[in-house]
């Protein structure tokens, strides 16, 4: 019994000592094997593959594969969705053989990639007078530097959104202090009036916004212990008392969801899901500040094409074809229809189709006083930066104007640190 | 006489040579692997921590030598000892934690006709069978969310009031220690039981005719057999234990679901205040001085070790 | 109480004892299984159970027809088996030079091998990235196949030199008295003896291939290529878009063959010196 064990035993080692060898020897041809597949790829009769990634939802993705079919044969189009896409581009750069053409992310990660050096600017690729033809915040939103680095496809803003259910039509607040008395009267028994990701600076940025203060300002300069975002953090406090702790998305989305939060703040993402349990959700349009004046003015991300240099050089025709597809109405139409997104060229809304649609307008009235994120590099630290302040204030308690200060001083830090 | 012995030398020396030419043959495709996906990184990390490389210097950077390492010493600061502080209390906490636990499980696995021991083993490495950032998100959210988790929805059901469980300092670092231990338990039981095993059934035998407690028998007989065997894998725990990111990571301080607690090791203190920047040369040349750190730390700790033998 | 009752007790108690551990380990997994039967697409619910009020398969049926899961599958196994049988092929070799060879070196390497430990591997991707890269290595299975066996070659180094390290060496002594090669000492002896050690070294690598997601989703180009793991972090819901059902149910399928591996390997990992033949 023993024995024929180890003769066993014996035999799988080889086994294995066998196939080491194999994998062993034949590791040096795998890698040049695909390097080779690729240029083929590209060689093949004036057919050219075009990789775009992005992280967008099923719907979208489905649309633009239509309308990109149109290009084949000469132009086969890749649409990779791709997990952790900022962080695999910073990696794989211009490396042709491991980068994509093109991808689609909302519009405030183009500083990073532009002063990396990887993008290419669109106006190199469509004439700038086309781009007329969008909507002017869209494109402020797509330049960095003097340079627009973006083609806008569409955009989105957060939306105040109501469950009919509980909160009437006529009981919607239209300013904030409405908006805190409905809190009160109804957050009660694991019913809350409204709540809303509090400590995500996305989602707190409004209010910031609202006060006239910023995270970080155009000049790439924060602005943590502004008074006006120090007023703010203190206003938005008595708001985030009536709410849950908990703030990440999950649990507020599931809240309203399943009605136990009368209205909420969110992104159009959540309308489908919410409807799709049945409920008569109402839009409305952001309540206003009774200190200032003006409504919680959320940011606003433009969804839209950026592309690689490398691309830009070596396949210009290609990628210029892609653009134009991206550029026609249709596109834009379609999009509305299928995902409620709002377009960005501006002729879009003279069809039925999106101007009829309650979200897309609604979005649409948001954007007028909405902030586009900022684009600079230095966003990237002060998501984190801020993310801290708002939970030292909303979540620990701590002293709103010692928190701003903190914050800035490390905000600042960092900043001084990238370069 | 003198002959012989000179001819005695040379023999000696040859066996020498050719087991070191043997040895070095036999590791050599190991080695060339580790230097490769190991060492390479640690090299270029040092590498590029004397260089400007960051987002404005992409693939124009250029050596500025120590630069960087004058800039990273302000990460140094309290914040950072406290993170140290918090760092090594959690690698004691949990090592003592797993090692006991673990000890009692592989234990009790072993007691004589326990049928269904195979069934248990199985079941109980689940935690090791899933990805590590799903358990992760399972415990964040279906466990200790305050809302919905599980947890409260037990306690309101018990009538207690729900607590936020990873809302606050002591409790999180609880929480944190909790999943860790479910994580690293299956890989700690299952090493400790495959020890027990091969402890000789003899020695007990006649241990237990002189009369020895179970106590007795663990203390003289079961942890000094089983401790070569399960030494390099603890050593290894701690390590990993001690470089853990994820779960303090994504448990309490994730951009966007922060939880309120303020509890950092030293790798997710040097990620908000370094790694963030995307400065590559001044995030490695804090990478390389928290290597060094622990390099020093653990010479010092493994000297004194080999002074108490 | 005769001793025989007392051990029947005693193993009722331990029984009892692993039933209720075993359960509470496996909450979370079961909550995931719960989310994975729900026809509603949530991660939370106020009034939760283990069995979901609106139950359907239908989760399980769309991870197998609409995701390409057993091209992932596929994927994972290829690099599964060949990390595995590089890592051992190089690893058993090296422990047992280290093991039972005194050369120069030998000390400081094995010291300098557990410090490597040390660092803190947050920035080796891009280090890795750009060893691989003129290599022509990113996006092929072998660069992959390269990473994780570097990455499992030191612990498979340690632990196995370790438990070497413990089998008498006098053993091989006889056999070679007898005549045995150097390899057949290895294949004949020490390796038998070492079975659980081999074992539990397998089964480290294997869950750490299966499970590994980082590398595969940054040097992996394309979802056709990527492993099981890096499959299901793409499939992660997030607050856009997915469903949380089809990525519970993924989890859970995903971590089945481990599971079932881990069953079929145990026999090996525990038949320890005992029973392997020191005595016989």
């Amino acid at each position: 019994m023993k024995n024929k064990n180890q003769k066993r035993i014996r035999n799988r080692v080889w086994a294995w000592i066998v196939t080491a060898g194999l994998t062993i020897g034949s590791l040096a041809g795998c890698g040049s094997q695909t390097v080779e597949q690729t240029a083929q790829d590209e060689k093949t009769d004036g057919e050219v593959t075009i990789t775009i990634w992005h992280d967008k939802e099923d719907a979208v993705t489905q649309v633009l594969e239509e309308k990109f079919a149109q290009l084949e044969p000469q132009i086969h189009v890749v649409l990779e969705k791709k997990s952790d896409l900022t962080e695999a581009l910073k990696m794989v750069g211009n490396d042709p053989k491991a980068a994509p053409d093109m991808y689609f992310f909302a519009h405030d990660k183009i500083g990073v990639y532009a002063e990396m050096g990887i993008l290419s600017p669109i106006t190199d690729i469509i004439p700038a007078e086309e781009l007329d033809a969008y909507m002017d915040n869209t494109i402020e939103a797509a330049t960095y530097k003097g340079t627009v680095y973006q083609l806008p496809i569409y955009y989105e803003t957060l939306l105040f959104m109501y469950n009919r259910l509980y909160m009437k039509d006529e009981e919607v607040p239209a300013t904030t202090e409405e908006l805190y008395a409905y809190m009160q009267e109804n957050t009660h028994g694991g019913h809350y009036g409204f709540v809303e990701q509090h400590s995500t600076p996305y989602y707190a940025a409004g209010w910031i916004n609202g006060f006239g203060g910023y995270i970080l300002n155009d000049a790439g300069e924060p602005g943590l212990n502004l008074p006006e975002t120090e007023e703010a953090l203190a206003y938005h406090k008595k708001f985030v008392d009536l709410m849950p702790g908990e703030t990440e998305y999950a649990t507020v989305n599931t809240l309203f969801k399943e009605g136990m939060a009368h209205a909420t703040i969110a992104g159009p993402w959540l309308i489908p899901t919410v409807r799709e349990s049945g409920m008569d959700v109402g839009i409305a349009s952001m309540p206003v500040i009774d200190e200032t004046g003006k409504p919680i003015a959320p940011y606003m991300g433009v969804q839209g094409a950026q592309v690689l240099k490398n691309a830009a050089e070596n396949k210009k025709d290609a990628v210029e074809q892609v653009l134009r597809v991206l550029m026609k109405d249709e596109v834009g139409i379609a999009l509305a229809q299928a995902s409620g997104c709002a377009p960005a060229r501006e002729n879009c809304y003279s069809y039925e189709e999106v101007s009829g649609d309650e979200v897309v307008m609604a979005m649409k009235e948001t954007a007028e006083n909405a902030v586009p994120m900022p684009n600079l590099p230095e966003m990237d630290v002060m998501w984190t930066v801020a993310s801290g302040l708002l939970t030292d204030v909303n979540m620990a308690g701590n002293d709103v104007a010692e928190s701003a200060e903190k914050a800035q001083k490390e905000a600042l830090q960092l900043i001084e640190s990238m370069k | 006489m003198a002959r012989m012995k000179n001819a005695h030398g040379n023999r000696q020396q040859n066996k020498k040579r050719r087991e070191t030419l043997f040895a070095y043959s036999w590791s050599l495709p190991s080695l060339v692997l580790i230097l490769l996906i190991v060492i390479f990184p640690i090299l270029y990390t040092g590498y590029i921590s004397m260089t400007n490389m960051n987002i404005y210097h992409w693939n124009n950077y250029e050596f500025i030598g120590l630069e960087n390492y004058k800039d990273a010493l302000l990460v140094f600061d309290n914040g950072f000892l406290t993170a140290l502080f918090v760092t090594i209390l959690w690698t004691v906490v949990n090592m003592v934690l797993q090692l006991v636990i673990a000890f009692i499980m592989a234990t009790l696995l072993n007691v004589k006709g326990l049928r269904l021991r195979n069934v248990y083993r199985t079941l109980l490495i689940f935690p090791w069978a899933m990805p590590g950032y799903v358990s992760i998100l399972l415990w964040k959210t279906g466990m200790f969310n305050s809302q919905f988790g599980l947890l409260n929805q037990w306690m309101i059901r018990l009538g207690m009031e729900p607590v936020r469980w990873l809302g606050s300092d002591v409790i999180a670092f609880i929480s944190c220690t909790t999943v860790n231990l479910w994580l690293a338990l299956p890989f700690m039981i299952t090493i400790i039981d495959g020890a027990l095993q091969s402890v000789d059934r003899s020695f007990y035998e006649s241990a237990l005719l002189d009369g020895a407690t179970w106590l007795e028998r663990t203390r003289y007989i079961t942890v000094p057999m089983i401790r070569p065997i399960i030494a390099p894998s603890v050593m290894i725990t701690t390590f990993t234990t001690f470089k853990q990111f994820d779960v303090i990571y994504l448990l309490t301080q994730q951009v966007g679901s922060k939880t309120g607690a303020n509890i950092h090791t030293i790798l997710t203190y040097a990620y908000e205040k370094a790694f963030i920047t995307n400065n590559y040369g001044y995030s490695s040349a804090i990478s390389i001085l928290i290597f060094g750190m622990l390099l020093v730390f653990s010479l010092v700790t493994n000297g004194r070790k080999e002074e108490r033998r | 109480m005769s001793k025989k009752t007392k051990h029947v007790l005693v193993l009722i108690a331990v029984n009892v004892f692993f039933i209720l551990v075993c359960f509470f380990v496996l909450v979370p997994v079961l909550y995931a299984f719960s989310v994975s039967l729900n026809a509603e697409n949530s991660l939370l619910g106020s009034d939760f159970s283990f069995l979901p009020k609106h139950m359907t398969l239908q989760n399980y049926k769309a991870v197998f027809t609409e995701k390409p899961v057993l091209l992932w599958l596929k994927n994972s196994l290829i690099l599964a088996v060949s990390t595995l049988v590089i890592s051992l092929g190089t690893g058993i070799p090296a422990a047992y030079a280290f093991s039972r060879k005194r050369f120069p070196g030998r000390k400081a390497i094995l010291k300098l091998l557990i410090l490597l430990y040390a660092f803190p591997s947050l920035l080796s991707m891009t280090a890795l990235y750009k060893l691989l890269s003129p290599m022509g290595l990113i996006n092929t299975r072998t660069g992959l196949i390269i990473v994780y066996t570097g990455t499992m070659a030191v612990f498979a180094l340690w632990n196995m030199k370790g438990y070497f390290d413990t089998i008498p060496v006098e053993i091989e002594e006889a056999a070679m008295i007898d005549g045995a090669t150097q390899l057949e000492q290895v294949t004949k002896i020490v390796l038998p003896l070492a079975k659980p050690t081999i074992a539990v070294t397998a089964m480290m690598v294997l869950v750490y291939v299966w499970n590994e997601y980082i590398f595969a989703i940054n040097f992996m180009t394309g979802s056709d290529t990527y492993t099981l793991a890096a499959g299901l972090y793409s499939l992660q819901a997030t607050e856009m878009s997915g469903s949380w059902p089809i990525f519970s149910a993924a989890s859970l399928i995903v971590s089945l063959p481990i599971l079932i591996v881990f069953f079929a390997l145990q026999k090996n990992m525990t038949e320890g010196l005992t029973s392997g033949g020191v005595k016989g």
